[in-house]
């Protein structure tokens, strides 16, 4: 007898057949990764190989991406766009959602359903008149008009009030007692008791925005300043450029990844929290 | 040091009025006791005087100064909550000191004041703690010493040993008593809890639905409850109250109802008047059975340990030391000395006083 066996637990047999089927199930997931990054490090003539293990192994792919792009100029870009449009939208759901949770006010239910609904507003109905006023402001073929749009997200507000209304009131009375000021408090009390929360949206936000393809894609247009639009240049009529194509997509890859084995259990948190994906 | 004082104080939430016209006087030094049943209105009160809650009507004075339309902060009273309120994510010398450091005290002051406020509370081990590494009690001490540390004027406490189990509140009560003993300062705390009410109160104010009840001594408002409600929400077991008619016999003044024939030790003549007549489970005596008094069979009885309780088919209850010499089955009869007896109005359930005055004298 073990003591971790759990009561009404079935035979051994079937636990082994629930242990295959995930086995499987997570060996389908990894293998298109195993293979972007074994391909991506397979000698050119090499490149449509179907051996599983790539041998022998050759950086030339990487060589190549480097030489007709300038990957890491483009994977700052993408950075500088993951990390600022995940804090502007942090800022902006935080604001939002500490008043629609701390504050009554006239009209309340109203604003935040139109907040709720802007969510629902598909992005190609908001795409081309975004584009044009992007263009009015000449911000089109800029960082800034990536990342302006993005801003406020209508996700951030309400899983953040949803936070804010578990988050209890007389936490907030205690310091209006002591004499902070509404801002104040938003930022000596509320946040610090909510970093968990916001590490985890903050997560989910700047890897949705360095993943994006469309929109910078639209308003970037031509140039290849992030890393996902620098994928398109090894695609061509005459077929694809495998080997630094997969070169390209490993790196681009790659800070997500490394983000994942970093902070693993704040991303799982944020992607069960936000019941998304 | 302050003195509280409430005017018509009223807050109406949409159809419901938490809080009805109360008018209150704290004394400096005072600790009054909000006393009531749930959901009468005790925090949506106390909420208004610390300025969290705006009244809907009425007006509020700390000391001379009018505070009605101040906000909390400019108020000087200090709030300690039922949850306690400690900021989680704040070490317990940083709880402590948050009110100084909104004040923007200087470093060393708020030091040597958190250092001292600790010492006053035995915290002083626990002060690089955060809070949910700390006790059910050392929380409420926290919470408390958060509001110590202010020197505030007044102390509204909000439930703040209802976390507590009993044998931890006993103490702590004992050591709010204290430190309210020390300081002298003016303290509004409610609860729901009659002991807590009778053992620490300077005054009681007994809130029923909003409205206040009655306003005393605890010996006042348990000697001479000014209503039924007051008279059975104090007291374990309640009060025993039963409808009775006031008649003349003989030229003195009896109760009487059904199995029930008690003397109120008045002469006087007067025609016959329901009243409700209330008496206090330990105010009942056992007599021999066919003597005047109340005629019941007990129905259970309960050890207390130093005391028994009897509880009779009538709803009539006994309090007495063990043992009571009663069993269950047993046919008693229950008397009481007159002045023990609480005559209330049939309709209004007010207190009814005997005014020698309005006594036809015979001459
Ligand atoms: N924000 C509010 N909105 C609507 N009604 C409220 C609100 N706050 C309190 N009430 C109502 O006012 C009445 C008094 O509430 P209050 O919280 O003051 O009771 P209480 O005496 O403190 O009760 P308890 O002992 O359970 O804490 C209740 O009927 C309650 O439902
Ligand atoms: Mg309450």
């Amino acid at each position: 007898m073990t003591t971790d066996e759990v009561v009404g637990e079935s035979s051994r047999g079937r636990r082994l057949g629930g242990h295959v089927v995930l086995g499987v199930l997570s060996l389908a997931c990894v293998f298109p990764i195993y293979w972007l990054y074994a391909t991506s490090l397979r000698a050119p003539q090499d490149v449509y190989s179907l051996s599983v293990l790539p041998w022998p192994l050759s950086t030339a792919s990487y060589t190549e991406a480097f030489a007709k792009n300038d990957v890491l100029g483009m994977l700052f870009n993408t950075g500088v766009i993951a990390v600022l449009s995940a804090l502007g939208q942090l800022l902006v759901a935080l604001l939002a959602a500490y008043a629609f949770a701390a504050w009554r006010f006239p009209l309340q239910r109203l604003l935040y359903l139109m907040f709720v609904g802007t969510w629902l507003v598909p992005f190609q109905a908001t795409m081309l008149p975004n584009y044009v006023l992007l263009s009015r402001l000449g911000l089109l073929e800029t960082l800034a008009g990536v990342i302006v749009p993005t801003l406020c997200s209508a996700l951030g507000v309400l899983l953040l009030r949803e936070h804010l209304n578990s988050f209890p009131k007389e936490l907030l009375d205690a310091a209006r007692m002591d004499g902070r000021s509404s801002w104040s408090t938003l930022w000596t009390v509320v946040v610090p008791a909510l970093r968990p929360a916001l590490a985890a949206l903050g997560i989910l936000l700047a890897i949705s925005a360095w993943n994006e393809y469309f929109w910078p894609a639209m308003v970037l247009q031509r140039s290849n300043a992030v890393v996902q639009l620098g994928l398109r240049s090894f695609m061509g009529t005459e077929g694809n450029d495998w080997g630094p194509l997969m070169a390209t997509a490993g790196l681009a890859c790659l800070p997500v990844f490394v983000l994942y084995l970093v902070l693993q259990r704040h991303i799982v948190n944020a992607f069960v929290r936000s019941g998304l994906k | 040091m302050s003195r509280i004082q409430l005017q018509g104080l009223t807050r109406r939430f949409g159809a419901v009025t938490a809080v009805d016209d109360i008018g209150l006087d704290v004394a400096d030094g005072e600790f009054l006791v909000l006393l009531g049943p749930s959901g009468c209105g005790k925090s949506t009160l106390l909420r208004m005087i610390a300025g969290l809650l705006p009244p809907s009507e009425g007006r509020l004075w700390l000391d001379d100064t009018e505070i009605t339309h101040l906000p909390p902060q400019r108020r000087d009273v200090a709030m300690v909550f039922q949850s306690y309120a400690l900021y989680p994510h704040l070490s317990v010398a940083r709880n402590i000191g948050f009110p100084l450091r909104t004040r923007k005290r200087p470093r060393a002051e708020i030091k040597a004041k958190v250092a001292e406020v600790a010492a006053t509370l035995g915290l002083t081990d626990l002060l690089d703690r955060k809070p949910r590494e700390l006790s059910g009690g050392q929380r409420q001490r926290v919470a408390l010493g958060r509001a110590l540390v202010r020197d505030p004027g007044a102390f509204l406490m909000d439930e703040p040993l209802s976390n507590l189990d009993a044998k931890l509140r006993a103490g702590t009560r004992a050591e709010i008593a204290g430190l309210h003993r020390r300081l002298r300062a003016t303290t509004v705390y409610v609860t729901h809890d009659q002991v807590e009410a009778m053992t620490m109160a300077t005054r009681i104010a007994l809130l029923n639905e909003g409205r206040l009840e009655q306003l005393g001594t605890p010996s006042e408002v348990y000697d001479a409850p000014a209503s039924v409600f007051a008279a059975t929400f104090l007291g374990s077991p309640a009060m025993n109250v039963v409808d009775t008619t006031v008649r003349a016999v003989d030229g003195t003044l009896v109760a009487e109802a059904e199995g029930l024939r008690l003397s109120l030790g008045i002469d006087a003549d007067i025609p016959d008047r329901p009243v409700r007549l209330g008496v206090r489970p330990e105010h009942l005596t056992l007599t021999s059975a066919g003597g005047q008094g109340i005629r019941a069979v007990v129905t259970a009885v309960e050890n207390l340990g130093s005391e028994e309780v009897a509880h009779c088919d009538t709803g009539v209850s006994v309090r007495g030391p063990r043992p009571l010499g009663v069993v269950p089955g047993e046919a008693v009869t229950l008397s009481a000395r007159p002045e023990h007896l609480h005559l209330f109005d049939h309709d209004s359930g007010r207190r009814l006083a005997w005014q020698a005055a309005s006594v036809p004298q015979p001459v």
